[in-house]
């Protein structure tokens, strides 16, 4: 079970300027300056408990040190185990004092998350109290009963409906709802998700054609996000990939070509999924943890010289310029060329195939294609515009 | 008549790494000496030498890889990879105990006589496994 997780604080604080001025009559006698503390090192609060008689909690509140005390006549011990002078310090009036509600906070910790929709347990310094984060309010009454059942006054126990605390998901992590940028799996490969889109009223996402079993028709790929391997990971079945022609125009001799290497796959019965990507902290910094989501508003095409950004599971967010457009490129290792393809000086990396490539403005994205290729220093992406994406996978609605 | 260099391997490519010792290596093996002109194989040895399966997070549906000829001096002269696009996929594959996975190019050996130095270059999804640089001596062609 969960112990003393917020109880225990120890506060480095450098360089602090306290702003607020204080007028209670527990305000200390130099009230009205500004108390400056430079570097202070507090001590834990279980130290201050164990050597000032009736310590009920420190903090600071507005900038200024404030300590609860069951007897005010203690200020003087607090400064001093503080090292700061009386006249820096207010003093609030505490019902109870530290120990005792850390007594009840070890209970209250010990049984309260047992109670679904518990999220955390504080000893409150700020407040006096023992706190319960709970998610709901059928949370929040099985809480008020346990803590009367286990004899807390109602004065030293609180209650806040807060939001539920989990672990910051990256593009590697299981998602939902499912939207772009996000790593997908089939078979023993990894990819990402290019966008979201329905077709023909059918909610579905769009990945590269070679992030399928076979690269050119449909044979049914399975696809997880994030790893098969996880419990509901199946997000959907492969249901458009057409194939790759020979002396379709402007396809290279000993070629099998096409505009775009993207495939459509139908999401699952009750996959959540939206019309979204998946954003970083920010271009071009490395980070795959998400922090948020871009709404995607449209369809659009790139210039030369245009600044265009991708999401995906490898590198994250990369943004650079259009630096050629309407390429016709020969894939590596294969006898595929892609006709009309946009080459973007930004980075890029294994398992990327498969991204959107879109352009921003503000949180808003307008999409460009789908990132299908790199060079090997992974500073140049390969991606099919949408134009040769729909020219192949018919009409898409995006947003 | 060939020479190989290995490296020791443990990082981001590996979703399993055990004791160094165990760690997979990664070597390149070129014949000693060619004459100008003439192909010289290449090839790369990826060896898992320990007791436990070692996944790999591999580019490409078929592996990528990059074989880098430079001069003694450092200067390029040939990069299997040089001006290629490729598919931005990742490929997990296993290495079984003891299982050697190889990699096999050939480069003509389009070159000044001289000393040469080959390496060989695997793209993971993190950083990209190299081998040690073998030397290679190109002689006079016939």
């Amino acid at each position: 079970m969960s112990r003393r997780v917020a109880a225990v604080r120890l506060l480095s604080i450098a360089a602090l300027t306290a702003a607020a001025a204080c007028s209670d009559s527990t305000t200390p006698s130099g009230a009205g300056a500004l108390p400056v503390l430079n570097a202070v090192q507090v001590p834990e609060q279980a130290v201050l408990a164990r050597t000032v008689p009736g310590f009920g909690g420190f903090f600071f509140d507005e900038g200024v040190p404030t300590v609860y005390l069951t007897d005010v006549a203690q200020r003087g011990a607090v400064a001093r185990a503080l090292g700061i002078s009386t006249g820096t310090l207010q003093v609030r009036s505490a019902r109870y004092a530290y120990r005792q509600l850390d007594t009840w906070f070890q209970r209250v910790s010990y049984e309260a998350f047992e109670i679904p929709g518990v999220v955390f347990a504080d000893l409150d310094e700020a407040h006096n109290v023992v706190l319960v984060g709970v998610e709901h309010r059928a949370a929040a009454a099985s809480v008020r009963g346990l803590a009367a059942r286990l004899g807390l006054p109602a004065q030293a126990f609180a209650v806040r409906e807060v939001e539920p605390i989990s672990y910051m998901a990256t593009l590697r992590d299981q998602v939902r709802p499912v939207v772009a940028g996000l790593q997908i799996n089939f078979s023993n490969f990894l990819c990402s998700i290019g966008f979201n889109a329905t077709s023909g009223g059918q909610a579905s996402f769009v990945t590269a054609s070679h992030c399928t079993d076979r690269q050119g028709g449909v044979e049914g790929t399975q696809y997880f996000q994030s790893l098969a391997s996880q419990a509901n990971s199946f997000i959907g079945t492969e249901v458009a990939d057409p194939d790759y022609v020979r002396n379709s125009p402007g396809c290279p001799r000993g070629k099998k070509c096409r505009l775009s290497d993207a495939a459509r796959a139908a999401y699952a019965t009750g996959v959540s999924n939206a019309f979204a990507i998946a954003s970083t902290s920010g271009p071009n910094n490395g980070s795959l943890t998400i922090t948020g989501t871009f709404s995607v508003t449209g369809k659009g095409t790139a210039a030369v010289g245009a600044t265009v950004n991708k999401i995906g599971r490898t590198t994250g967010w990369t943004q650079g310029r259009v630096s050629q457009t309407c390429v016709t490129t020969g894939v590596l290792g294969s006898n595929v060329a892609l006709i009309c393809q946009t080459f973007v000086d930004a980075g890029v990396g294994g398992g990327d195939s498969g991204s959107d490539v879109f352009a921003l403005s503000g949180s808003s994205a307008t999409l460009l294609g789908v990132l299908w290729g790199g060079n090997s220093a992974g500073t140049l992406f390969v991606y099919s515009p949408m134009s040769g994406i729909e020219a192949e996978l018919g009409t898409l609605t995006v947003n | 008549m060939w020479k190989s260099g290995g490296a020791a391997l443990c990082g981001a490519a590996l979703l399993a790494c055990g004791a160094m010792s165990d760690a997979p290596t990664f070597t390149a093996a070129v014949p000693r000496s060619v004459r100008a002109g003439d192909p010289v194989p290449v090839t790369l040895r990826l060896t898992n030498p320990g007791t436990k399966p070692v996944d790999l997070y591999l580019t490409g549906r078929t592996v990528t890889f990059d074989v880098i000829v430079a001069r003694a001096d450092g200067a390029i002269v040939w990069r299997r990879l040089e001006g290629a696009t490729g598919q931005q996929i990742i490929q997990v594959k296993t290495l079984a105990p003891g299982e050697v996975f190889e990699l096999r190019a050939t480069w003509n050996a389009a070159a000044a006589p001289g000393d040469y130095t080959v390496q060989g270059v695997l793209p993971t999804d993190g950083e990209a496994l190299r081998t040690k640089a073998v030397p290679l001596r190109i002689t006079a062609a016939r």
